[in-house]
């Protein structure tokens, strides 16, 4: 499989009130394929990034480009070959689970066989079929998380970006969504996303970067990275 | 377009009762549901024979005519103000701002649908004022059957210019504020400066008036009706269709109505992430402060909560105070005012002294700082954190009381002041101005804890916007219409007590009436609390 980059994020900075800079001078890339994890403590700019990555946050540093878009020139198309799991997501509580996945589905024009048989398979493996029917108010943080999960592969993005997506998620669930993760890179899916668990990213990702204070510290391979030692040593050496 | 109809197809349903009772399995949710329903049914039966009624005395004094102008005024002032106050938790600053942005809309197309949303959420209210007025027109100018369908078309289109000029008021005070640190306290400032701003040309129109030696046109409702027509041509279009068919206005009104729509949405597009991004951001300061710590009792703690609760959102600030400052208003420009005049002119030529309307003083104060009661929403506002207090080492009782001191601060001081403003305008004895006083403030008492008794039995938690609570809530208005009504009754019952009885003694009849409300209204917030356990 050809490796192109899919997410590319040039000189990325984001400044707060007060000139606090929330991401300052970000660049990094991610291919096709690739598992890139995002590691760094808390305020340190993840999500800042993520939200931008997304099109949810306004920036006026910098340039990100999803599969050559342009975030900010041409938002609409970066965000139909996009996905994105926020840490918490603040879905339609009054909907059933049903009723938001076809709302999803009804706005990525997903034909109605491909939907069913894409919800059912997920829904499947991630044991949500019985509660579908139910109102999204009655789940708990972690049904929730994996509507959210099923409501961003429903149209079979080229990148997923994902806040934090393993909080919440039982051990099940979060080993079946590492193996999903798994499938879909094989497929050609960039996945981007942030993480506390240096265990999870190091048996996970093929590529990682530290942000620090907003700063990119280091990014690169698994190996580049740690040399040898453990993720957690070489985050902590940072 | 078509996402756009999914987009509001989702958001109505997200939020519609009817699909919360088809699918929960809770059957007391279900029940309360129900119980609401039929609450605002009867809220609505109210409105209409309000409407009816005023429409009726209209035919009545020979004013058919002026019908069609003043229902295109009226909503289209009700939907003006309701805008505006709604603009900042509606189109900006909402929960699911991240999900709807991530998804390929357009920033011009979520912020129409939202105003949609807003605009099919109003429109019950709107569409019962028209249709009940629009029937005593039909009857009183034995209209040809066609103005009926011309009637209820135009209404569906009267609301939505004011809305749409409310709501890029909205957007500019928005954007302005988000522009500042403290955005709530700016943005409040702002709606507030521009809602006083609305009153001024009324005054100024009304002094224009006065200087043409036309006294005879203040008197007559029709040339005030005409004046209002030139001022909002809207106004014109749709009594003119509804009166003579004129296409050309028909056509103005919905074209106008369209055009509006597509434009205004363009500049709001090109901000829209910008200022959402800035009202979402609390990034901390790059100065770093040692916060101290401060201890303060249980009932106090609420208090404060309640307080930072208010500050923290422009929601709340711009719709809940709003009674607190007309009454502060009204009580500084009374001093203004040569009292004796305006009692004169009021009761003309009526067997009435002044002095029989002392007893009124405490109850036109509390028209304006009764008007909204925090504790009718602040139980429904916990929302999602109400775990934070269920979780806590604290009674019911404790919390709701903290609730109701809260609102207790905020109206006291003001009815108290106002209290004395009148009284002093108004050169009222001491000993009736101290019955005032206690009349005024067991008046809070009883609007603060008939808030509660709503607030607590009508408490919604799984709302999606602030909004839903602090100004569509069934609690709210449960509260708020019976308690005007209430009030203007008993403005009309002190006075009448007052031409046979001495105004002390009614103010003391008063003030034993509403203490007695007000503990019954207690005695059921704590019955209500004990069931909460």
């Amino acid at each position: 499989m050809e490796k192109k980059p899919i997410l590319e994020i040039k000189g990325y900075s984001k400044t707060y009130g007060e000139g606090k800079k929330a991401a300052d001078n970000v660049t990094l890339t991610i291919e096709s394929g690739d598992i890139y994890g995002f590691i760094g403590h808390n305020g340190a700019g993840k999500s800042t990034t993520i939200r931008a990555v997304v099109g949810v946050l306004d920036f006026t540093e910098g340039e990100i480009l999803i599969d050559g878009h342009s975030v900010k020139k041409d938002p609409i198309e970066c965000k139909k070959i996009t996905a994105y799991i926020p840490d918490n997501p603040d879905l339609y509580e009054n909907l059933t689970g049903m009723q938001y996945l076809d709302f999803i589905s009804d706005v990525f024009e997903i034909s109605k066989e491909d939907r069913k048989e894409r919800i059912d398979h997920y829904a499947e493996r991630l044991e949500i079929t019985d509660a579908l029917g139910d109102l999204i108010s009655s789940y708990s943080h972690g049904m929730k998380q994996k509507l959210a999960i099923i409501s961003a592969l429903i149209h079979e993005p080229k990148l997923i970006v994902m806040d934090e997506p393993f909080v919440g998620l039982d051990p099940k669930a979060s080993f079946i969504l590492k193996q999903i993760m798994h499938e879909l890179c094989e497929k050609g899916t960039a996945i981007f996303f942030s993480t506390h668990v240096l265990d999870v990213a190091e048996k996970l990702c093929n590529k990682v970067a530290i942000i620090k204070h907003g700063k990119i510290i280091t990014s690169g391979t698994m190996d580049e990275l740690t040399h040898g030692a453990s993720l957690e040593e070489a985050f902590l050496e940072t | 377009m078509k996402r756009k109809s999914i987009l509001l197809n989702a958001l109505l349903l997200s939020t519609s009762q009817r699909n919360i009772l088809k699918y929960c399995k809770d059957k007391k949710k279900k029940g309360r549901i129900i119980g609401t329903t039929i609450g605002m049914a009867l809220l609505y039966l109210m409105l209409v024979a309000y409407c009816i009624a005023q429409s009726i005395g209209f035919g009545y004094f020979g004013l058919t005519d002026s019908i069609p102008t003043m229902n295109a005024l009226v909503i289209s002032l009700i939907s003006f103000f309701f805008t505006l106050f709604k603009t900042n938790g509606y189109l900006f600053n909402f929960k699911e701002y991240d999900m709807l942005m991530s998804l390929p809309f357009k920033a011009k197309d979520v912020a129409g649908c939202k105003f949609l949303y807003m605009y099919v959420k109003s429109l019950p209210w709107q569409m019962t004022v028209s249709l009940s007025t629009m029937v005593v027109y039909g009857i009183y100018s034995e209209a040809s059957p066609i103005m009926y369908p011309v009637w209820i078309a135009l209404s569906l289109f009267l609301p939505i210019i004011p809305m749409l000029i409310a709501s890029f008021l909205g957007y500019l005070i928005t954007k302005i504020g988000s522009g500042f640190k403290h955005k709530t306290l700016v943005q409040t400032i702002l709606v507030l400066l521009f809602t006083a701003a609305c009153f001024l040309p009324r005054f100024f129109i009304e002094d224009m008036i006065k200087n043409e030696k036309t006294e005879e046109v203040m008197k007559s409702v029709s040339s005030i009706t005409g004046t209002a027509e030139k001022f909002y041509p809207p106004a014109n279009w749709f009594s003119n269709a509804v009166k003579t068919f004129n296409i050309s206005d028909i056509l103005l009104l919905i074209g106008i109505t369209i055009i509006l729509f597509e434009i205004i949405f363009i500049p709001v597009g090109r901000s829209y992430r910008k200022i959402n991004s800035a009202l979402k951001s609390h990034a901390a300061s790059k100065k770093k402060v040692k916060s101290t710590c401060k201890q303060r009792s249980v009932l106090g703690t609420i208090v404060f909560k309640e307080f930072k609760r208010m500050t923290g959102s422009t929601i709340y600030m711009t719709n809940a105070p709003i009674g607190e400052l007309l009454c502060l208003a009204a009580g500084i420009a009374i001093l203004f005012f040569d009292v004796d005049s305006i009692l004169a002119k009021i009761t003309q030529d009526a067997p009435i002294t002044k002095e029989m309307l002392y007893p009124a003083i405490p109850f036109i104060v509390y028209f304006f700082a009764g008007m909204v009661a925090t504790t009718a929403f602040t139980p429904s506002l916990e929302g999602k954190n109400y775990w934070i207090v269920q979780s806590l080492p604290i009674k019911k009782e404790t919390l709701y009381k903290g609730k109701m001191l809260f609102n207790l601060y905020l109206t006291v001081p003001v009815t108290l002041f106002s209290i004395v403003t009148f009284s002093i305008s108004a050169k009222a004895p001491i000993l009736t101005t101290l019955l005032s006083l206690v009349l005024g403030f067991v008046l809070c008492a009883f609007s603060t804890t008939w808030g509660c008794v709503c607030g607590i039995k009508h408490m919604r938690l799984d709302w999606e916007n602030e909004i839903e609570v602090i100004k569509q809530g069934a609690a709210v208005a449960l509260y708020l219409f019976p308690n005007m009504l209430a009030c203007m009754l008993l403005i009309g019952f002190t006075v009448g007590l007052g031409t046979f009885m001495d105004q002390n003694l009614v103010l003391v009849i008063m003030i034993a009436f509403v203490s007695l409300l007000a503990g019954l209204n207690y005695r059921k917030v704590l019955s209500l609390c004990k069931k909460q356990k």
